[in-house]
């Protein structure tokens, strides 16, 4: 955690607007958001409140409206469609609600395609995908369609897709939503894990508690803009918590 | 919660004695709640009375005299018709939250939103905890699971309580 100085992530009076007249939605009003190496990081908010706006803005996947996004100290503002294409494939690992799998691929296939589309030798990419896939401990489903896995190995393999261009930066958006809970208590604790032992920078956005909880600083947001941020003191063992006195 | 039924069924597998009952309820069964030794002679004596326990003195390794306390037919009737007995669920509504929140709204210049707004804050730091420490147990038992369970789903309702406070005071 925070190992390394600097900054990961910068947002500076992102604006963000869909639109025009009667249809005119801010999604984002004015956010400013610092985000350190190694951080792992919860927005919360209620639906609609800008969520998937802010990941996919700090992503490079939308544009901003107004104000700047910096990802390792460089403005997205200054890159043209090519720098921003490559920045999305090398340097940001995202993770969706519904998984986004190819159908038709494997998982390691799946896993390995990042690596392919930017040019890696299929060998060295399916070697890098089964590392990826030992790491969120799938290797034994590596030849499965997604078709054939459960939902929360589909996330799982989402995660490895995600990891295997060693991105800088994780965005994950609502990763349990199509989950049910054990599946999703999985996939929270894999997140948990990459934080921990990796130094993963974890941006995840999610409307579930339990799930922000997990983070180590939390981001409230409501219409639009930060409501509150919040860094969560490192707590104590599971056996203490399991004696302690009720009174 | 019940002592006397956990002793009941602590008993239900053999005989066992005092020290060796409140060990495995303090350390295994109920690790929240303390037992003194005197709360356990004491509930194994109204036990006693009531025919569901007896005991027999034996002398243990070290030559001491110790008293081993047996599940009589009685007891075990009694424990079956607890664990198939559905419990009551107090509804516990002294709440110190909802105190602060009532009071707050009864003093000029004091705005409930504040409250709530501090006690979501110390919720998350709470839940935070116990998220945490449940991903972070490697090989924990299952029971352990289950009351870590138990805590974070109780957290996650009181901060949409919290939630519900907001809007509707609002
Ligand atoms: N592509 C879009 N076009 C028009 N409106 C959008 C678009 N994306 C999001 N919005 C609007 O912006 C607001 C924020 O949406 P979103 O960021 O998806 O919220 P959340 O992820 O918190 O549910 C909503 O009112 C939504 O309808
Ligand atoms: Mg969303």
């Amino acid at each position: 955690m925070n190992v390394a100085k600097g900054v990961a992530v910068e947002v500076t009076g992102l604006t963000k607007v869909f639109g025009e007249g009667d249809t005119r939605v801010e999604a984002l009003r004015g956010i400013d958001l610092v985000v350190a190496p190694g951080e792992f990081v919860a927005v919360m908010g209620a639906s609609g409140s800008g969520k998937s706006t802010l990941l996919h803005t700090i992503g490079a996947l939308e544009p901003p409206t107004k104000g700047d996004v910096r990802i390792g100290g460089r403005s997205l503002g200054t890159l043209d469609d090519d720098a921003l294409t490559v920045l999305r494939r090398r340097q940001i690992g995202f993770v969706f609600q519904a998984f986004n799998l190819v159908q038709v691929l494997t998982a390691e296939e799946n896993v390995a395609l990042p690596l392919v589309i930017d040019g890696l030798p299929e060998r060295e990419a399916n070697a890098r995908a089964a590392e990826a896939l030992a790491l969120v401990s799938l290797t034994p489903r590596r030849a499965h369609l997604p078709g054939e896995l459960s939902g929360g190995e589909q996330q799982r393999v989402a995660i490895a897709r995600a990891l295997v261009t060693n991105p800088v930066l994780l965005l994950v958006d609502e990763p349990t939503g199509n989950l049910d809970s054990r599946a999703g208590e999985m996939v929270m604790a894999l997140l948990r894990s990459l934080a921990d032992e990796q130094d993963h920078t974890i941006v995840m956005v999610t409307h579930d508690a339990g799930d922000a909880a997990m983070a180590d600083r939390l981001v409230r947001l409501r219409d639009g803009i930060v409501l509150d941020d919040q860094t969560l003191p490192r707590g104590r063992a599971a056996a203490e918590l399991l004696s302690e006195d009720p009174s | 919660m019940s002592i006397r039924h956990a002793i009941l069924g602590l008993l239900a597998n053999g005989p066992r004695h005092g020290y060796d009952l409140r060990a495995t309820y303090q350390d295994d069964l109920v690790r929240a709640g303390k037992l003194n030794i005197g709360q356990v002679y004491t509930t194994l004596d109204r036990l006693e009375r009531d025919g569901f326990v007896e005991h027999e003195r034996v002398v243990g390794a070290e030559g001491r005299d110790k008293k081993v306390y047996a599940l009589t037919a009685h007891g075990r009737a009694e424990l079956d018709r607890w664990i198939a007995g559905p419990s009551p669920m107090p509804l516990d509504l002294r709440n110190e939250v909802f105190l602060k929140i009532a009071i707050a709204r009864r003093i000029e210049g004091v705005d409930p939103q504040d409250v709530i707004e501090r006690e979501r804050r110390a919720c998350f730091e709470r839940l935070h905890e116990v998220t945490q420490a449940r991903a972070r147990a490697q090989g924990v038992a299952v029971e352990d699971e289950l009351l870590l369970d138990l805590a974070v789903l109780r957290l996650k309702a009181f901060l949409k309580w919290l939630d519900h406070c907001e809007e509707k005071l609002s």
